[in-house]
């Protein structure tokens, strides 16, 4: 439940989901823009991770 | 007294046209999926509602922040105003469970992302809403 990823792409189809059916009628439309939302974020999630991938994460930020 | 001739065309009488709009857009803020179930839009209707809650839950199985107003924070103000679009779910939420979230949970920032982006959902569908039932939507 916790993991990053997962938590990513639930994310990415909850959002996707919405938006398809709001701003889309036919079915057809629909799935392409479902499609378009989903991977466009988990891709691009992936994509950001990847180019931070190099930097040091640091020490974990204080809990005040 | 009406006319009922053929040739007087129906007119819709707009105050209560006006007042469907209003009804519509406040069902859709107060529960998820009913301002489109009330305008007959029931299989939308039914799925805004199944995300949305299936975005609130998430949101508190990960202690997610759920936000209310604090004096001095501006930011604090936005990110209730975005929180309370979830309508009833909200105030069940804050006084009925007394949920508050929990700082210190690992999914805290996940879960706060869930919670804010369900009540942002919410006010998008209360202008969907208001667009389908004053005739500027289908």
């Amino acid at each position: 439940m916790l993991s990053h990823f997962f938590l990513m792409v639930l994310y990415a189809f909850l959002v996707s989901l919405f938006f398809a059916v709001l701003w889309r009628r036919t079915r057809r439309e629909q799935v392409v823009l479902f499609l378009q939302l989903f991977l466009g974020m988990v891709l691009g999630g992936l994509a950001v991770a990847w180019l931070m991938y190099p930097f040091p994460s640091g020490p974990p930020a204080p809990i005040p | 007294m009406a006319e009922s001739g053929s040739n007087s065309a129906p007119r819709p009488a707009e105050p209560a046209a006006a007042s469907q709009v209003i009804v519509a857009a406040a069902l859709a803020w107060l529960v998820p999926g009913l301002g489109h179930v009330y305008l007959k839009r029931w299989r939308r209707g039914l799925l805004f509602f199944v995300v949305i809650a299936a975005a609130i839950s998430v949101g508190c199985l990960l202690h997610g922040n759920l936000y209310r107003p604090i004096a001095g924070q501006f930011l604090s103000y936005l990110g209730t105003f975005g929180a309370m679009g979830m309508g009833i779910p909200y105030f069940t939420l804050r006084y009925g469970f007394g949920y508050e979230g929990r700082l210190d949970a690992p999914g805290f920032e996940y879960g706060t992302a869930f919670l804010l982006t369900a009540g942002l959902m919410n006010l998008l569908l209360v202008l969907d809403a208001w667009d389908i039932a004053s005739g500027r939507k289908e």
